[in-house]
């Protein structure tokens, strides 16, 4: 699949307030725990080759499960039965703790969920519906009923 | 580092002359490609550059996430400059394309992220671009609708799909969700608290407003420095507070689904701010923006009235 790769370049080298090296160990059988840099930026993590300009790779971090592996490793798996799993060694708990955080939160679908979340309940309590303010209120996007369930699940 | 080895390579078919360096380093050999030409950019198996984990992306493109926007749009080709048609499905910030609607295999994505959206100088009617600016050089990606509506459609849908748009949207609305319960539950609406976040909150506001006058922009304005400063901000990620204000499950290593939606409601994000009146205009702008471009510009497209030949889109 073609991708603009300059401007994920470019992408990965904005600022993050989430960067560290961490060990990387890839999806394959035989992948091994590298060191890698790795960065949050939108909802892509980028990783680095340590001293490297340009980012080794990128995963989109949408439909994935994120699962705490050890005391200080945790998980991101993508696909249907979560088969493709690239996994994370942190330095300590609260570093494993906050990257997993930081990772689900980056979703945009987890945001949209949220947002439908807030507009229902907003308009439950208020009567209003918040985006009419804005005037965005018939965007496809913020649809309530956009495929997803109104109260929401777990697993 | 061993010392690297240079080759030149004429492509016949681009035209093109490469100079390709190869370089050893510790792990693999790596590959970097100059081209005469600084639009270019090979995705070809010479090159390795950056890989993008194309499994991952080729999965959200075919599961259930909600499609935010799918039609067909001619596409400027990046080698071949005629236009070609496509179907592009349009999901959160990723614009994918391929060939037929029930085609399994994409070509390609476009991810929306630090471009702006411009009416273009182009002999196709109903066209716009994606503009990208910056230290890689100029990238442009050209589209023509069908109509002037699709045209209209498409641009309002890729102007809101940028995760930093979502992201302060979601902001604003947690706020107002915090100050209805409060409402609701008796308590005065508190005063809002000047945090240590603050700060950093209308700092990102800040862009968002004035950022929004250059996502839509008349061809031929410069794309210059107040671009790039507001793309740059527009990429940073939100300030995360290191004081979690989630408490953690009890459970040892508890599963986290991030497809799920938690039970109680979404954790919230953290830090505290105040966004209403920014948010507010800003929207405001960004509908007034986009009817006076399209409205100028189809004056102007009709005071330029000329014969024209058809788009040959074979």
């Amino acid at each position: 699949m073609r991708f603009n790769e300059k401007e994920m370049i470019s992408l990965s080298r904005q600022p993050s307030e989430k960067t560290a090296e961490l060990g990387m160990r890839g999806p394959k059988k035989g992948d091994v725990v590298k060191k890698r840099l790795v960065k949050l930026v939108v909802n892509f993590l980028f990783y680095f080759r340590t001293d490297e300009e340009e980012p080794q790779g990128a995963l989109l971090l949408e439909q994935c499960r994120v699962e705490r592996e050890d005391r200080q490793v945790f998980s991101v798996a993508f696909l249907d039965e979560g088969e493709r799993k690239y996994l994370f060694e942190c330095d300590s708990e609260e570093q494993c703790l906050e990257w997993m955080e930081s990772i689900i939160q980056a979703s945009y679908e987890v945001m949209r969920k949220n947002l439908i979340f807030y507009r229902t309940e907003i308009h439950r309590l208020t009567g209003k519906d918040p985006l009419e303010q804005y005037g965005i209120e018939d965007e496809t996007r913020f649809q309530v009923t956009s495929g997803l369930p109104l109260i929401p699940k777990d697993n | 580092m061993p010392s690297p080895c240079y080759q030149e390579v004429f492509d016949n078919r681009t035209l093109h002359f490469t100079l390709v360096l190869h370089c050893r380093c510790a792990e693999r050999p790596c590959y970097f490609v100059f081209t005469n030409s600084v639009s270019s950019c090979s995705y070809g198996n010479s090159v390795v550059e950056m890989k993008i984990d194309g499994k991952i992306l080729a999965h959200f493109q075919l599961c259930n996430s909600p499609v935010d926007k799918e039609g067909y749009l001619y596409k400027k080709g990046e080698r071949n400059t005629s236009y070609q048609k496509r179907w592009f499905v349009l999901k959160a910030n990723l614009l994918f394309y391929k060939e037929r609607p029930n085609d399994s295999d994409v070509a390609g994505v476009i991810i929306l992220e630090g471009c702006s959206v411009q009416l273009c100088e182009s002999e196709e009617q109903f066209a716009f671009s994606l503009v990208w600016s910056g230290e890689l050089g100029l990238r442009t990606y050209k589209f023509a609708a069908e109509d002037q509506p699709s045209q209209e459609s498409w641009i309002r849908a890729v102007l809101v799909a940028n995760h930093g748009y979502i992201t302060v949207l979601v902001m604003d609305l947690a706020k107002q969700y915090k100050e209805a319960r409060k409402a609701v539950s008796g308590y005065p609406s508190q005063q809002t608290c000047v945090g240590p976040n603050m700060e950093k909150t209308n700092h990102s506001l800040t862009w968002l407003k004035t950022g929004a006058s250059t996502f839509l922009q008349y061809p031929g304005s410069g794309i210059g420095a107040r671009h790039c400063s507001s793309t740059n901000q527009m990429l940073k990620a939100p300030p995360i507070s290191s004081t979690s204000a989630n408490k953690r499950s009890p459970n040892l290593w508890p599963k986290r689904n991030a497809n799920v939606a938690p039970i109680n409601g979404p954790a919230p994000p953290q830090g505290d701010w105040s966004v209403i009146g920014s948010f507010s205009e800003l929207h405001e702008d960004f509908g007034k923006e986009v009817k006076e471009l399209i409205a100028a510009w189809s004056r102007r497209g009709k005071e330029d009235v000329q014969e024209e030949d058809l788009i040959d889109f074979g």
